[in-house]
């Protein structure tokens, strides 16, 4: 009876079904499954238990993805949040064909394929030549090798990610703050509140929801980081990372093991330890914030 | 009425079953090949000519069509891992033999060892005899024709070797010579080659000035390095040496050529690829600059490296006329033709001894640099090299030029880390 009462319904999520089963569920679980093999992708896979999980964690280019990757996480985020939220409350000031261009001007880098981008700061980033170190020779600067010296090359790549990202959540941001009741600001002003008040007591909190998604967004967004650094350093299959690894990133470790080393077993691990500290790290915010309510 | 429609579905019915039938028998004679090259030999002239190869190739065999598709380096070694993956490899296609033991191992190369048996001596003794053994990892397994290759070359700037008051009628002899050289270009307020430990097959081109193929590549056996650790000392010291005088630049940099373009690099080692470059830089601004062969450490030794790019055939129902287009591109006419194109030294060396492809300068230094090579990866074909063996390389000369280890200690370490990686 109820079977017949729901079939519509059923018939009607079937297709979600169907695609989400044969697009999403099926590379998981298989991508699961061959965690635990050796396998080349080709030849029929061979039951190895944790033998890749094992080798990954004890390898020492994991050591230093993952220490990229966390000193990259930590700087990128709140930085391109920051940026992102300074340009938002700047557009949000202009009305009309300004607001317009403003908002096109700095969403322009969403919409640029990566390798273009990266082409692009190579060629900012280019010693000697390229327009930064001319800046800086201006100013009497030696030149700097942004892209080869080890201290520079995770604030570049950095810069890149906050040019592309700062776009993009701009512009949720200000769908944000264009739903906060202007009567708040009102009756803010009435009283007395300042500008930088306004923002910290009414734009921010405000905005809780909107910073909640950005922020737990680009964590995932951040942790994923593959083309970028890949094309910055002109990376290969067999050679990648840049100067001494200072640009090595796990899911770059897990291209090149997978293409360079045709060994789709570790490769598959190597994705699926990511997804566990993707999976975690998302908890980890939905907690935080379910504490900051309740409190 | 009703009798007419069923006569006129009957008739539709037979004229549609023909057409499968005509469609199926014109099937079976056409046959296409799909030919997957380097993105540069899909464009400009490397294409006109390909397709000028396809069209004499489809002339000879009617009802054969041959699709050529560009890809860059990375895309093909992807797509011929996936095609083999997913059954659907291009027939014929071209690749560095580096990558050979990766498509060996997914099985998107046929052994051609029967096919090139089978061809007349006379084709099989015009490739070079040191690039086809590069194909073959045992003596009856052959898994590609040797194709275009190269022998990395010293690009010498003249207008800054000028400047250094370095007399550039001579190029340098051996190691020492060279690297005095650089101290004078250092001195004149110049840089004088680009950061050698930034890019594995640089890092190669420099132990070749003291080692060669003995004591270089792998030692699969016992899946071990075959790097000679007082070599490798050696070679860390040249590191250590050069930290002061390089450009901080790779060999690979567009960045490079441009300090070397305007007259602030002396020298670029790197592979003949970057001539095209230079000599339109030599016609619109007036770059003064020669090649020759890298110095190393006494005179008659040269360093760099060689490498091949190889044509391979997909094993499948279109193997032997797949072999039979790779035997004819690789052909001694048709080499040739595309040395001559391109100024790149290749495989076959009765083309290479042809008179006007001898003639051209970039090709015979290339040949005299290719045969005083090391091996960039050999041997190949064998087995895939893991991913950390070529930045352990990398990150030890980086860290041993930024002080991090004495020459000793960094080539120790070194071998001990390539051990413990070729050992996973």
């Amino acid at each position: 009876m109820s079977l017949r009462r729901y079939l519509p319904h059923y018939l009607m999520i079937a297709p979600f079904i169907v695609l989400f089963a044969m697009f999403f569920l099926y590379p998981i679980i298989s991508g699961l499954y061959y965690s635990f093999q050796n396998w080349n992708g080709v030849k029929p896979p061979a039951f190895v238990g944790i033998a890749n999980y094992q080798k990954i964690i004890a390898s020492r280019d994991f050591a230093t993805a993952m220490r990229n990757l966390m000193t990259y996480v930590a700087i990128t985020v709140p930085l391109g949040i920051l940026v992102a939220l300074g340009l938002a409350l700047l557009v949000d000031n202009f009305t009309g064909r300004w607001a317009n261009i403003f908002r096109n001007a700095y969403f322009m880098p969403v919409v640029l394929p990566a390798f273009l981008a990266a082409t692009i700061w190579r060629w900012i980033y280019a010693p000697n030549f390229g327009l930064l170190n001319m800046i800086l020779g201006w100013f009497g600067r030696p030149s700097v090798n942004f892209l080869n010296d080890t201290s520079t090359m995770l604030y570049a790549l950095v810069a890149v990610d906050v040019w592309v990202s700062a776009g993009f959540n701009m512009v949720i941001i200000l769908a944000g703050l264009k739903n906060i009741p202007v009567e708040l600001y009102e009756a803010a002003r009435l009283d007395g509140a300042s500008k930088r008040q306004q923002i910290v007591h009414i734009t921010i909190p405000m905005l809780g929801p909107v910073l909640f998604f950005v922020v737990t967004y680009g964590l995932i967004s951040a942790m994923q980081v593959f083309d970028k650094p890949w094309l910055l350093t002109g990376s290969s299959f067999t050679s990648y990372g840049g100067r001494r690894n200072a640009l090595l990133f796990p899911v770059m470790d897990m291209m090149g093991r997978a293409f360079g080393s045709v060994r789709f077993g570790e490769a598959a691990a190597y994705g699926f330890i990511l997804t566990v500290a993707i999976i975690a790290l998302t908890a980890a915010m939905f907690m935080l914030r379910r504490w900051k309510w309740r409190k | 009425m009703r009798n007419l429609n069923k006569l006129r579905s009957g008739v539709a019915g037979l004229v549609a079953l023909g057409m499968i039938g005509s469609a199926g028998a014109a099937a079976a004679e056409d046959v296409t090949l799909q030919y997957w090259v380097y993105s540069d030999f899909a464009q400009g002239e490397a294409l006109a000519l390909q397709q000028e190869f396809i069209k004499e190739f489809s002339a000879k065999h009617p009802g054969v069509k041959i699709d050529i598709v560009g890809k860059g380096d990375d895309d093909l070694t992807a797509g011929q891992v996936a095609g083999a993956a997913s059954g659907q490899l291009p027939d014929v296609f071209m690749n560095a033999q580096s990558v050979g033991a990766q498509l060996v191992e997914v099985g998107a190369l046929d052994n051609l060892y029967s096919k090139w048996m089978a061809m007349p001596e006379e084709y099989r003794a015009q490739f070079d005899a040191e690039a086809l053994k590069g194909c073959m990892p045992k003596p009856d397994e052959l898994y590609c024709l040797p194709y275009t290759g190269f022998g990395s070359l010293l690009f010498r700037n003249l207008t800054v070797l000028e400047k250094a008051g370095i007399d550039t009628s001579k190029p340098p002899a051996t190691w020492a010579e060279w690297f005095d050289q650089m101290k004078k270009v250092k001195a004149a307020g110049l840089y004088a080659i680009p950061d050698d430990t930034l890019v594995f097959n640089s890092v190669a081109e420099i132990y070749a000035t003291s080692g060669g193929n003995d004591s270089w590549g792998f030692d699969w056996a016992n899946r071990k390095t075959r790097i000679d650790p007082a070599i490798m000392t050696t070679v860390l010291q040249k590191f250590v040496d050069m930290k002061d005088l390089n450009s901080s630049t790779s060999r690979n940099d567009q960045a490079t050529k441009d300090l070397f373009i305007s007259n602030q690099l002396a020298f670029h080692n790197i592979g003949p690829w970057v001539n095209p470059t230079y000599e339109e830089a030599a016609k619109t601004s007036g770059l003064k600059y020669d090649f020759v062969l890298i110095p190393g450490d006494t005179a008659g030794k040269t360093g760099g490296i060689r490498s091949y790019e190889m044509i391979g055939v997909a094993p499948g129902p279109h193997a032997d006329l797949a072999f039979e287009f790779a035997a004819f591109i690789t052909e001694k006419s048709q080499m040739a033709r595309w040395a001559k194109l391109l100024s790149r030294y290749n495989a076959n060396a009765a083309a290479m001894a042809e008179p006007d492809v001898s003639a051209l300068p970039l090709i015979k230094l290339s040949v005299d640099a290719a045969h005083g090579a090391m091996d960039v990866a050999a041997p190949y074909f064998v087995d895939s090299v893991p991913s950390c063996y070529n930045s352990t390389v990398t990150d030890i000369a980086a860290a041993t030029a930024d002080g991090e280890y004495t020459p000793e200690a960094g080539a120790k370490e070194m071998i001990s880390q390539l051990n413990a990686c070729l050992a996973q």
